[in-house]
């Protein structure tokens, strides 16, 4: 991955910073859509979010600063991307489904994972990306702090809260 | 532990779709076209919307601000487009980009000022309206809004003059709309598709002629897709008589559909280069397609 030693310094063209985001998006990229999958469990919205996430991570890298904090930046803007979705579509998915039922291919959002939808379906979606981005995607708490902008120490409150709710014993992890 | 260990198992069990490649490197693909398109929009210093950076009301006034923006000169006639207006608005998760073409140098004024006149009033609406979406989104919270229109000369010989104008619009996904206005620059006159023909049998011929083509091409190319679902009435059956269209230099007829009209989103705007052979018998004269 991506990586550079603390204080390293990095002068590089904007070409160069554009390639590295590339590549780092093309090898990602299955991540990526799992994470946007899990916010709104359905293909063609999880790929929308994908591909909007990634025209709006390429046409702001002058927003990103160092290098190194590509991907905690790009999982930013995909955060963001899949949360400002679920609030824009909520009132319109209601009855979508049941009319383009008959016209779209069969799509497997029913079947796939009960346990784990119905789990995170208990929590908000600030809750959700904390446990996606904390436990599936591996993220190390200051990392998840800087996805979400809160400081760790919030982070870390927030994360014990969200795994009462989810009922699962941790003992001394996290 | 365990049961953590149980979800990201599932987690990662997520199906991974095979199009998921094709929409990244596609995504891609876009958001460098669209950087470059972009990159002359500075990000203001105050950071607030900024918008109508440009306005010049009548095209004819200033032939030298018309020369030090996009400029396409014409061999041996005088006829020409370029941008007369720009609109931009960026303004964090909103931006707009709006360009405004204008033509000059057509012997009747008339034509050139309806047509003129007809692109500076669809872009300011298209901004009005962008603007009052924004509004809107504000109002319930942040969002993402993005709007981007422009034009492309698609022809330009002696006689003709074919403008693609398009606009983008990005709300979750993007839908690209085209017009296309061709004018024959000799005799000053507009063409419409239904003026190139004798009859409206076109409408058959061209139709059936796109028909085909969807069946071989999705035969030849398993990427190529269009919307054809069986009997659920969304599958191509025919062009509008006033369908967009507009003329190559080498004289042929390309038939244009919008994005989601007839075949899925990433196939993107799709046309049709339509033989020249099958349309002679109802073509009113050969002039233009041939």
């Amino acid at each position: 991955m991506l990586e550079s030693g603390e204080g390293e310094y990095f002068v590089m063209t904007k070409t160069e910073k554009f390639k590295l985001i590339e590549t780092f998006i093309i090898e990602n990229q299955e991540s990526h859509y799992r994470l946007a999958y899990s916010y709104v469990r359905n293909k063609e919205n999880a790929l929308d979010i994908v591909q909007e996430a990634i025209i709006k991570a390429l046409q702001s890298i002058d927003r990103l600063d160092e290098i190194k904090y590509l991907k905690t930046w790009f999982y930013r803007i995909l955060v963001n991307t899949s949360i400002d979705f679920i609030r824009k579509h909520r009132r319109v998915l209601v009855m979508d489904d049941e009319i383009l039922g008959g016209y779209l291919p069969q799509t497997e959002d029913e079947q796939i994972d009960m346990d784990l939808l119905d789990a995170l379906d208990a929590l908000s979606a600030y809750e959700k990306s904390l446990i996606i981005l904390r436990f599936f995607e591996d993220l190390k708490i200051e990392e998840v702090a800087t996805v979400l902008g809160e400081n760790v120490n919030t982070i870390k409150t927030k994360l014990y809260r969200t795994l009462r709710k989810l009922r699962i014993e941790m003992g001394e992890e996290i | 532990m365990k049961q953590i260990n149980k979800l990201k198992k599932q987690y990662n069990d997520i199906e991974i779709p095979s199009e998921l490649d094709e929409v990244v490197r596609q995504s891609i693909e876009r958001a460098t076209i669209t950087k470059k398109k972009r990159s002359p929009v500075k990000q203001w210093s105050l950071g607030v919307a900024v918008a109508a950076v440009m306005f010049v009301g009548s095209i004819n006034v200033s032939p030298a601000f018309a020369n030090s923006l996009v400029n396409i000169p014409v061999l041996g006639s005088i006829v020409e487009v370029f941008t007369v207006q720009t609109l931009t608005m960026d303004k964090e998760t909103y931006q707009a980009n709006l360009k405004t073409p204008a033509i000059s140098g057509l012997d009747r004024e008339g034509l050139q000022t309806a047509l003129n006149e007809k692109y500076i009033e669809e872009n300011k609406e298209l901004f009005k309206q962008f603007k009052a979406d924004v509004a809107e989104m504000e109002e319930v919270g942040a969002g993402h809004l993005g709007i981007d229109s422009g034009y492309e000369v698609k022809t330009d010989t002696e006689q003709l003059l074919s403008i693609a104008r398009y606009e983008v619009n990005t709300v979750g996904s993007s839908s690209t709309t085209m017009h296309y206005d061709t004018i024959d620059k000799q005799n000053n006159v507009l063409i419409t598709l239904p003026s190139l023909f004798k009859d409206d049998s076109y409408v058959e011929i061209i139709s059936a002629y796109i028909k085909d083509d969807i069946k071989q091409q999705m035969k030849d190319d398993g990427n190529v897709a269009y919307l054809t679902v069986e009997g659920a009435d969304l599958e191509f059956r025919s062009i509008q008589a006033n369908q967009n269209f507009y003329i190559t230099a080498d004289h042929k007829l390309v038939i244009s559909f919008d994005k989601y009209e007839i075949a899925p989103g990433y196939m993107g705007v799709v046309t049709f280069e339509i033989p020249s052979d099958i349309l002679s018998d109802v073509l009113v004269g050969d002039t233009y397609i041939h």
